[in-house]
């Protein structure tokens, strides 16, 4: 635990040291960049030697003399941490020459003090032991993060954005502290330990509870509506930690919270995976039907969680009808998945960062031929979204398996769990071939092609701090893909802290994940071979080239390419009634006709309904009490005055 | 022999009247440097408390120095630099007020028999005039239209909640320490007010609270 705590002191210091160099903006980038990552790297160490010794380090202090809190570090903590201690360095070292207006240095330094505070406390969440420091960690987190999101405080999307985000992230700490409040009154103590004593039936309300307030943090459909918002207005290495890091800590809320409450209901893992299913098929199709490249992004995380959540839920009933198999591959699958997301979100995250940064543009529309200007961008966008498709030899594709895995071996079950399960596939499935739709869409329309705008065509390749975390992100994903083993025994481990579960062999877990790993190495070899051989086959041969997509026209514009729109709008209808489609089409009326416009727009069902259902008749009910407010100084003391006496006389 | 103790508490009741009448803005800056010396004096006075320790002195003399000479003089500067209008520019006029006043001292006698607390000899009378000077400056804040005589109910209100702390603590003087806090915020809040009230005659061309009411959405 020592080095655990040195750790996070010395990302504290770094920033600290952001805060108080803020003057020297280029020292004050490296410095910070330094310590972080020395930081992070002692962090991963702490992590490593946790995992490998499998024992559970504590440590506590009081707090105000009232509360004690206390924080451990076990073999969950130890999974969650490594995304955490591996991605966060990253997304610093990417900000150097992201952030790279002088002039804003105070506002950066800010956001780097901000990005530290969001660092430690997420380390902390992961490994809180008590409600209190639990609580305690949970709001640093959310409040760190939305002043991250806040970064662009002059654009009104961006306060909006933030404003979304900060109502999302307290509504869901409201239920958190009911659900904690709730089990504080059963148990009579802090330890999340005593969870178990409590009898059954409150242990549902406190999972329904605590579930709604780590759903709104991960994203979960219909409580994901600040993502689409949040992950565009921040800055791109935030979105990418946000993204890839800090909604993952909802999942360790639903998992940690699963493990302590050690209830086997199979009620639990039915409503992970209805959320898990919903949250997996919705995210994708709205990520099709955005322009926004970042909004894409951020739908897709909602996929991820759902897919993330389709594994968890596999695993909760396997564990309700007592089938280890399942349970162990479909938390493996989960676990895995996290850490999979943690890497290729954030990739996707830093690609879409250089574009903008390169081209000023996140408009897919506006986009266009970009892997032939930013090169390393482009091949790291493409390594990302070959991944998150769940395509092999990339990790994607791993953890998807051992969640198919779990999910097939639970289907000798009868009833409704076959059906469930059943339908996980089916829309697991589902998800994967909407992903590639997905990002086959995107990665054609921003960077094949030819560009479609003025800014596309001037786009240039951002500097090497930016694409080296790409590169590494990169290599990571393939890595996974090709050798899964330590891997998928490293979430194994991270396991062992669910007590319910009994975990399958670990020799049987190796022969799935050694053949997985020899068919994906098969499966590079044979693709290398392949562009070997054309190589050989072409290099006596005259090879001409013209405009992309020319299709043979004597004249081709760009404005003849496909367009987001005409690509990804023949799947989006078929959800019709989870999805509103709003088109505006001016018509064609005379024989020549004039300027014709056609515009269409998908709308997140999720936010309308909140929109008209909850927020609209609230404001007009609440407008109904305007007449209180009327500026007068002296009748609101008299307000004051009148509550005092009520309160003396009444209570 | 003239009871010090009453005669000052009468003094404190004269003045809470005579701001409640007062139509001159700098009259009623000086009725409460007044005011605040009387406040600041009253525990000294009681028969009670005989020993004094030298941490208890000098806390009074800070009391007397801030209650008496250094908000009354920032207030006075506040009026001379904003150049206020002299008037006070009531809701309530001046006669009704000082009415009010008087119907108030009569409740705070009511309310202090009906709270029936064990107080030492004396202590109800200050008790009253607390009450009396509690409501007076909430009377003001609610009945007058500038700024600054909000500032002013505030001292007011202030005032009063010292001497109920008077009447009803033993006097050791660590008590003290909480007062010495709320007298703190009241000077921060004092200099701050300074600082709005700057503002808002700077935006509004007049210290007219009534004005505020245009800056709600």
């Amino acid at each position: 635990m020592d080095i655990f705590l040195l750790s996070l002191s010395v990302v504290c210091a770094g920033g600290l040291f952001a805060l108080s160099t803020y003057r020297l903006f280029r020292l004050m980038k490296a410095g910070y960049i330094a310590l972080t990552l020395a930081g992070c790297l002692i962090g991963l160490y702490a992590v490593a030697t946790t995992l490998q010794s499998d024992e559970v380090v504590t440590f506590s202090g009081s707090w105000l003399h009232l509360f004690t809190l206390s924080f451990s570090l076990d073999a969950l903590s130890a999974f969650f941490l490594i995304p955490i201690f591996a991605v966060c360095p990253l997304a610093a070292l990417y900000n150097f020459h992201y952030m790279d207006k002088a002039a804003d240095s105070g506002r950066v330094a800010v956001n780097f003090f901000f990005l530290t505070l969001l660092i430690v406390s997420m380390a902390l969440v992961a490994t809180a032991d008590n409600i209190i420091s639990f609580a305690l960690s949970w709001e640093i987190m959310s409040l760190s993060s939305f002043f991250l999101v806040m970064h662009d405080y002059q654009k009104k999307e961006t306060r909006q954005a933030g404003y979304i985000y900060i109502l999302f992230t307290q509504a869901g700490a409201m239920f958190l502290f009911a659900a904690l409040a709730l089990a504080y009154s059963y148990t009579g103590s802090f330890a999340l330990s005593s969870f178990a004593t409590m009898p059954a039936s409150i242990k549902v309300v406190v999972f329904f509870l605590a579930l709604v307030c780590f759903g709104s943090k991960a994203g979960v459909f219909p409580l994901h509506t600040w993502l689409p918002h949040a992950h565009p207005a921040a800055p791109s290495a935030i979105s990418g930690v946000m993204s890839g890091v800090m909604i993952k800590m909802g999942i360790y809320g639903i998992i940690r919270l699963y493990g302590v409450l050690g209830a086997t209901d199979i009620i639990f893992g039915q409503v992970i995976l209805v959320l898990g299913m919903i949250s997996g098929v919705l995210g994708v199709v709205y990520a099709l039907g955005k322009q926004d490249l970042k909004k894409i992004l951020a739908y897709s995380s909602v996929e991820n969680i759902g897919i993330i959540l389709i594994g968890a839920g596999i695993g909760m009933i396997g564990i309700a009808v007592g089938d280890m198999v399942m349970a162990s591959f479909g938390f493996a699958g989960s676990l895995l998945h996290v850490f999979n997301h943690s890497l290729f979100k954030p990739l996707l995250f830093f690609g879409a960062g250089s574009v903008l940064h390169g081209t000023g543009t996140k408009n897919v529309d506006q986009l266009g031929g970009l892997v032939k200007r930013m090169t390393t961008t482009g091949k790291g966008f493409l390594f990302g979204s070959l991944a998150i498709s769940g395509l092999p030899p990339f990790n994607g594709f791993v953890s998807e398996f051992l969640i198919y895995f779990g999910a097939f071996h639970g289907l000798t079950q009868k009833g409704a769990t076959f059906i469930l399960i059943m339908l996980a596939i089916i829309s697991l499935a589902f998800i994967g071939g909407l992903a590639i739709s997905c990002f086959s869409r995107v990665f054609g329309l921003a960077f094949l092609g030819e560009p479609r705008s003025p800014e596309a065509a001037k786009a240039h390749e951002t500097d090497f701090s930016m694409t080296f975390p790409m590169v590494v992100l990169s290599a990571v994903c393939l890595l996974i893909g090709l050798f899964p083993d330590p891997f998928v025994q490293m979430a194994m481990l991270g396991l062992k802290s669910i007590t319910s579960l009994n975990l399958v062999e670990t020799s049987a877990v190796a022969v799935v994940t050694q053949n997985l790993g020899f068919a994906a190495r098969i499966f590079v070899g044979v693709f290398l071979f392949t562009v070997v051989l054309r190589k050989i086959f072409y290099r006596q041969k005259e090879i001409g080239s013209g405009g992309t997509w020319g299709c043979g026209f004597t004249q081709p514009t760009v404005r003849m390419q496909y367009t987001g729109t005409s690509y990804g709008m023949s799947i989006v209808e078929f959800f019709r009634p989870f999805v509103q489609v709003r088109t505006y089409y001016s018509g064609i009326s005379k024989i020549f006709p004039g300027r014709t416009t056609y515009e269409s727009r998908v709308d997140d069902i999720a936010e309308i309904t909140l929109v008209d259902r909850i927020v609209t008749p609230f404001v007009f009910l609440l407008g109904k009490f305007r007449w209180i407010q009327h500026g007068h100084i002296q009748l609101y003391i008299s307000y004051i005055i009148v509550t005092i006496i009520v309160l003396l006389l009444f209570m | 022999m003239i009871n010090l103790t009453e005669a000052t508490l009468v003094v404190i009741l004269l003045s809470v009247l005579l701001s409640l009448g007062s139509t001159r803005l700098m009259a009623l800056v000086q009725i409460m440097a007044l005011q605040g010396v009387m406040v600041s004096l009253t525990p000294l006075l009681l028969k009670h408390n005989e020993a004094f320790s030298s941490g208890a002195i000098i806390f009074y003399q800070v009391m007397i120095l801030i209650k008496g000479i250094l908000i009354p003089g920032l207030l006075y500067l506040a009026v001379k630099r904003v150049a206020i209008k002299r008037e006070i520019e009531p809701f309530v006029g001046y006669h009704a007020s000082i009415l009010v006043g008087l119907g108030l001292i009569l409740v705070s006698v009511f309310i202090t028999n009906n709270l029936r607390l064990s107080l030492a000899s004396g202590n109800d009378i200050v008790l009253i005039t607390a009450i009396t000077t509690m409501a007076s400056g909430l009377f003001l804040m609610m009945a007058r239209r500038k700024a600054i005589t909000q500032v002013i109910g505030y001292l007011m209100l202030e005032n009063g909640i010292y001497l109920i702390g008077t009447a009803l603590t033993n006097h050791t003087h660590t008590i003290y320490v909480v007062e010495f806090g709320v007298l703190l915020d009241v000077l921060v809040g004092v200099m701050i007010m300074g600082i709005i009230l700057h503002n808002i005659s700077r935006a509004f061309d007049d210290v007219d609270t009534t004005l505020l009411g245009r800056l709600k959405d």
